[in-house]
This record gives structure tokens, C-alpha cells and sequence, in this order.
């Protein structure tokens, strides 16, 4: 067993509850914050592949030391290969995934924390915890585990919105906790029908059950537990139609808050829609259900940030809307499907943060996020207004930049697998997104400035510039070697194809 | 015994679940939705423990006089009842954060009717 594994979310918790026990020591606060932060990514660079198990011992199969105490009867049955333990897997796609998420928590952290002169309070506390809950949610194979951590990050989702101190935030937060309290509970009781029908919680022990005739696929309740854990998915990652409230959750957050909030939400899409890929996949349906929702989430998110004059709302919108391309990668159920729609998982969730935090500076500078009222910023400073043109380009799917070698996969994956047109409707809401940025783009930066707008001389932080131009080099280094990264998500993918 | 135990216990959890979800749904009353948010919560754990119950079973401890064979054909299913407990905490646990919001959300309205407090945004 690996011990670096549960470190991954083990450091992040204790982290958060030091800070919290250290109220009020800001420059304390400071240090540890952001040096934690950095090492959060580090781990899983460092840590060797492997599984680890939580309050238990691995299966019987695998354990004669205790296997041999036991009578035939258990060992014979499918207890032999059931596992008794939580369950942390560790893999080459979870590298890749814990690592990006671990990135965009450092930056989101590193901003904040410089951007305040009083880091003190429960701010840093839920950026923590929530990257905690994320990472577990990506590690765990035990699906209850992956329940009581989705709650986590609903919580803290919710905190942060509450610790953002922007207008009408409590409304939002409650309409978004009065949903999650609906859809949590439907998302257990899914699990627990899995749980009743196979008597395990375990991921790897259910796909046995199903594929092994412990129970028959053909039995409805699957089917219920497949609707409601699919009900939970839509939830926990802003799909329609939970993406109105969605969008508004992260135009209530601080711009660094909304960046890791929406990282987290692409990560929990593709945590949950990996596990109902792999216990549903024998459901003829499963992969049309996944291919409309994806594609209504890109109708619906791209619409509706067209409509809108909020920044923070456009490109929360605009984040639902390129959920939708991964979830049509997962959809395709081909190894380079699969392997594309992970690719531009990572993508979007670096791109989103970007977009947030460029677009962050100009509320920095103004405290006006109205598109309408705001103008003639590039003048201030065009260095900032470069960087945010980049990130929208990247998003949009400009080369040499990464979306584009995700989105070109996608497209090759989507007519290899016989389905073109969803290749065509992928590059025309692309097509759509460079346009909804570019508006937003003209009317904060290139439109001549509005008489009435006040712009501070607050100088925008190192920090933020800082942060920004990391991301801008991942995005560069992963558009012109995607292989760094599909490379290892090829493997997950691969296992996934039936 | 008129029912037997599991099914009504059942019966029970799907009733909580219809209820509270016909409470979020139509009550105005924030306090009433989040009462029957904890109907919701509470149907669902009754549904996991009932998962567990073995009728005539014993409680799933194993004591040296006990034959394997005997423990494992009468001893009910641990597993639903742990879930249960850390369902349980959570569900505490969000209620205890509604509640605070609409603490703060009555002092800003005076009111705690749903249409007014969440309705009047403006934007969403």
C-alpha cells in the first residue's frame, strides 16, 4: 500500500483545520497556506501508482493470510473477491486529474491570499476542504465514500459562495443547498439499491456482481439506481437543468473562489460519469443518455451566456456549455473518445480558472462585473488584457493552444465512431463560444471607456499575474504535446471501452 | 403482527420521500421546505437501515461461543447501518447550514417566505 495516496487527501483536511485553529495569525496563516498549497500538486507527481485501503485489508483473494482462518463457504462465494475496505485507486488518469486540480487549488489560493490583507477566516478553510473532498472523489472506488465527499464539496461549495461577501450570495447559496438536499439523498438512494441488489459499496465488487451473474442485469432496479445516481451527476456538475443555478453559484463566488468551484465541478462530472460509464455501460441507453444531456448542456450553457451582460455569469455559463464536450467524449465510448473527453476535462477546468482570474483583475479594478458599464480597459493595462485574450482564444479552440487538441480529438472521435454530426455541432458551439468571448472581450477591453467608470490605481498583485501566466504555460505545453498528458489518461480510457 | 416489519418500514421511507419532496416543492414556508428536506434524508436512511434487517437476526457481533457457520446465517448486515450513521451526520450537518442562511436571510427580509426571500433576485 501506497501512503502518499490518502496523503492526497488527508494533507489538504489537516491543513484546513490548522488554519482554522490558527485564527487571526495572518502572516502564519500566509506561510502554511500556500506552502501546503504547493505540495498539494506535488504528491501526486511523487506518488507511485497503487491502492490503498482505508479501515480494512484488501480482498480474501488476494489476503490467504486471513483467508485460510475462514470456513469454504465464504471463501467460495463471491466474498472472495469482494473488498472490506474503503478503497483509494490510484492510476495514471488520477495523476493527471489530482495533479491539475492540486494546480488550479495553488493558484486559486495563491491569489486569494494575496489579493486579501487579512487571509484570516473560514476562506482558506473551504478552498481546502473542497479540494480534499474533489481529490477523494476522484480517488475513491467506493461509492458511498464518493457520496459523503460529494456532500463535502456541496458544503463548501456553498461556504465559499456564503465567505464571498457578494451581493444576493445567501439567496443563491440556499436555493443551491434546498437542490443538493433534494438530489444528495436520490443520489444515496441510488446507491443504496446498488447496495441492496449486490450487498456492497464497492465500485470494482459491483461491476463483479453484475458481470459475474451474482445479479442479473436485467433487474429494473438497476435501472432506478442508474436514473437516480444519473439525477445526482446532473446536480453535482451544473447540468441541465441544474446549470441556471450553477452559473450563479460561481458569479456569487470571488473570481479566485469561482475558478476552483468550477474546477471542481468538472472533475465531479467526470469522476461520477466515469463510475456510470463503468457500472451502467451494459444498459443499451446509457451512452444516448450521457450524448444528450452533454449536448443540451452545450446548447443550453452557450445560449444562455450569449444572453447575458455579467461577466462572471458568461463564463459560468460558458464552463456548463464545455462540460457538454466531455461528457460527448465519455458518451462516444471509444478508447479515443473517452481518452479525448478526459484531455478536455483537464483542459477546460485550466482554461475556466484562467478566464476567471483575468476576468477577476478587471473586478479588482472596477468592483463592476456589468459588462454594459464597463469599457476601455486595455488602455490600463494591456499586458492583463493580452493574457485574457489568450485565455479566450484558448477556450475557444484556437492552435497551438490545448483546447484545440482536445476538441480536434473529440471531432476525430466523434466521426470515427460513426456520429459526425455531433462533430459538426462541436465546432459550431465553438464557433459560438469564440463569439460570446469576444463580445465580452470588445466591451470590457477595446469599446472606449465610459465616462461614469471609475477605475481604482490599485495596482493589480503579482500574484495574479503570476498565476495567470502558469496557466497560460500549461496550456501552451499541453497544445503542443498533448501526449503528456493523453498518454496517461489513454489508460483509463482503454479499461473503460467494453 | 398485522405487516411485516421490512415492508412497512418501506411503505414508511417512501412516504417520508413523497412528502418531503411534495413540501419543497409547493410549501412557501422556507422552515417548512427544510423540514421537508429532513423527510427526504430521513426516508432514505430508513430505507438503508431496512436494507439491514434480517428478521428473527441477531446484532452483528461475533462472540466466541458462536459457531461460524450459525453467526453468519443469523447475524443482520452491518454495512447499511454504518452508512446510516455518516448519512445521518451530513444530513445534520446541511440542515445546521440551511437553517443559519435562512437566519441571516430572515434578518435581511423579515420574512421567511420562499417567493419573497429567493424570488425577488432580479437575475436568476
Amino acid at each position: 500500500m501506497n501512503p502518499l495516496i490518502p496523503i492526497m487527501v488527508i494533507l489538504p483536511i489537516a491543513c484546513a483545520l490548522l488554519l482554522n485553529l490558527l485564527h487571526k495569525k495572518d502572516k502564519t496563516i500566509k506561510i502554511l497556506a500556500i506552502l501546503v498549497a504547493l505540495t498539494i500538486p506535488i504528491i501526486p507527481l511523487i506518488a507511485s501508482y497503487g491502492t490503498y485501503f482505508f479501515g480494512g485489508y484488501a480482498p480474501l483473494a488476494e489476503n490467504s493470510a486471513i483467508a485460510q482462518n475462514l470456513p469454504a463457504f465464504i471463501t467460495s462465494s463471491a466474498l472472495n473477491v469482494f473488498h472490506p475496505a474503503i478503497t483509494y485507486n490510484f492510476d495514471s488518469a488520477q495523476k493527471v486529474m489530482v495533479f491539475i486540480l492540486g494546480l488550479i487549488a495553488f493558484l486559486a489560493i495563491f491569489t486569494s491570499l494575496n489579493e486579501t490583507k487579512k487571509p484570516s477566516g473560514v476562506y482558506a478553510f473551504l478552498m481546502f476542504m473542497g479540494t480534499a473532498a474533489v481529490s477523494a472523489i476522484l480517488l475513491t472506488d467506493d461509492i458511498f465514500n464518493l457520496y459523503v465527499f460529494f456532500e463535502i464539496a456541496a458544503i463548501t461549495q456553498v461556504g465559499i459562495i456564503v465567505a464571498s461577501k457578494v451581493k444576493n450570495n445567501y439567496e443563491t447559496a440556499l436555493k443551491y443547498m434546498i437542490l443538493g438536499s433534494v438530489a444528495a439523498p436520490l443520489l444515496l438512494l441510488g446507491i443504496a439499491l446498488l447496495l441492496g441488489l449486490t450487498g456492497s459499496v464497492n465500485i470494482t465488487d459491483i461491476i463483479y456482481s453484475l458481470k459475474n451473474g451474482v445479479v442479473d442485469p436485467q433487474n429494473p432496479v438497476l435501472l432506478m439506481a442508474c436514473g437516480l445516481i444519473v439525477f445526482g451527476w446532473l446536480y453535482g456538475s451544473g447540468l441541465p437543468p441544474f446549470h441556471t443555478i450553477k452559473s450563479a453559484v460561481y458569479s456569487k463566488a470571488l473570481p479566485h473562489g469561482a475558478a476552483l468551484l468550477q474546477a471542481f465541478s468538472v472533475f465531479t462530472f467526470v469522476a461520477l460519469g466515469i463510475i456510470i460509464l463503468r457500472i451502467f455501460s451494459f444498459l443499451p441507453f446509457a451512452q444516448i443518455v450521457i450524448i444528450v444531456i452533454s449536448l443540451l448542456a452545450m446548447i443550453l450553457g452557450i445560449t444562455m451566456a450569449l444572453m447575458q451582460n455579467d461577466f462572471k455569469r458568461i463564463i459560468g455559463y460558458l464552463a456548463v456549455g464545455e462540460l457538454g464536450y466531455i461528457g460527448i467524449g465519455l458518451g462516444l465510448g471509444t478508447a479515443l473518445g473517452i481518452t479525448a473527453g478526459l484531455f478536455q476535462a483537464i483542459n477546460e477546468a485550466i482554461i475556466t480558472a484562467f478566464l476567471f482570474i483575468g476576468f477577476g483583475t478587471v473586478l479588482y479594478k472596477t468592483s463592476i462585473s456589468d459588462t454594459r458599464k464597463l469599457g476601455g480597459l486595455m488602455i490600463e493595462n494591456p499586458k492583463v488584457a493580452l493574457l485574457v485574450l489568450l485565455a479566450g482564444l484558448a477556450m475557444a479552440g484556437v492552435p497551438p493552444l490545448n483546447a484545440f487538441q482536445s476538441k480536434l480529438q473529440l471531432i476525430q472521435a466523434s466521426i470515427s465512431a460513426g456520429l459526425p454530426e455531433l462533430g459538426i455541432i462541436m465546432i459550431l458551439i465553438s464557433i459560438v463560444t469564440f463569439m460570446t468571448f469576444m463580445k465580452a472581450f470588445y466591451t470590457i477591453f477595446m469599446r472606449p471607456k465610459p465616462v461614469e467608470l471609475e477605475i481604482n490605481d490599485k495596482n493589480i498583485p503579482k500574484a495574479t499575474i503570476i498565476s495567470m501566466l502558469v496557466l497560460l504555460a500549461v496550456c501552451i505545453i499541453l497544445g503542443l504535446f498533448p501526449q503528456i498528458a493523453t498518454d496517461l489518461l489513454q489508460v483509463l480510457a482503454n479499461s473503460l471501452v467494453i | 403482527m398485522i405487516i411485516d416489519t421490512q415492508l412497512a418500514s418501506l411503505f414508511t421511507a417512501a412516504s417520508l420521500i413523497i412528502i418531503g419532496i411534495f413540501a419543497v416543492g409547493f410549501l412557501d414556508n422556507l422552515i417548512k421546505k427544510v423540514i421537508g428536506l429532513a423527510f427526504i434524508g430521513d426516508g432514505v436512511n430508513l430505507f438503508l437501515v431496512t436494507l439491514g434487517y434480517k428478521p428473527g437476526g441477531i446484532v452483528y457481533i461475533y462472540l466466541p461461543s458462536m459457531t461460524v457457520e450459525w453467526f453468519a446465517q443469523n447475524a443482520s448486515y452491518p454495512l447499511p447501518f454504518a452508512l446510516v450513521l455518516t448519512s445521518i451526520v451530513i444530513g445534520a450537518s446541511t440542515l445546521a447550514v440551511m437553517l443559519g442562511i435562512i437566519i441571516v436571510l430572515y434578518k435581511k427580509h423579515g420574512t421567511i417566505s420562499a417567493s419573497k426571500v429567493l424570488g425577488d433576485n432580479g437575475e436568476e
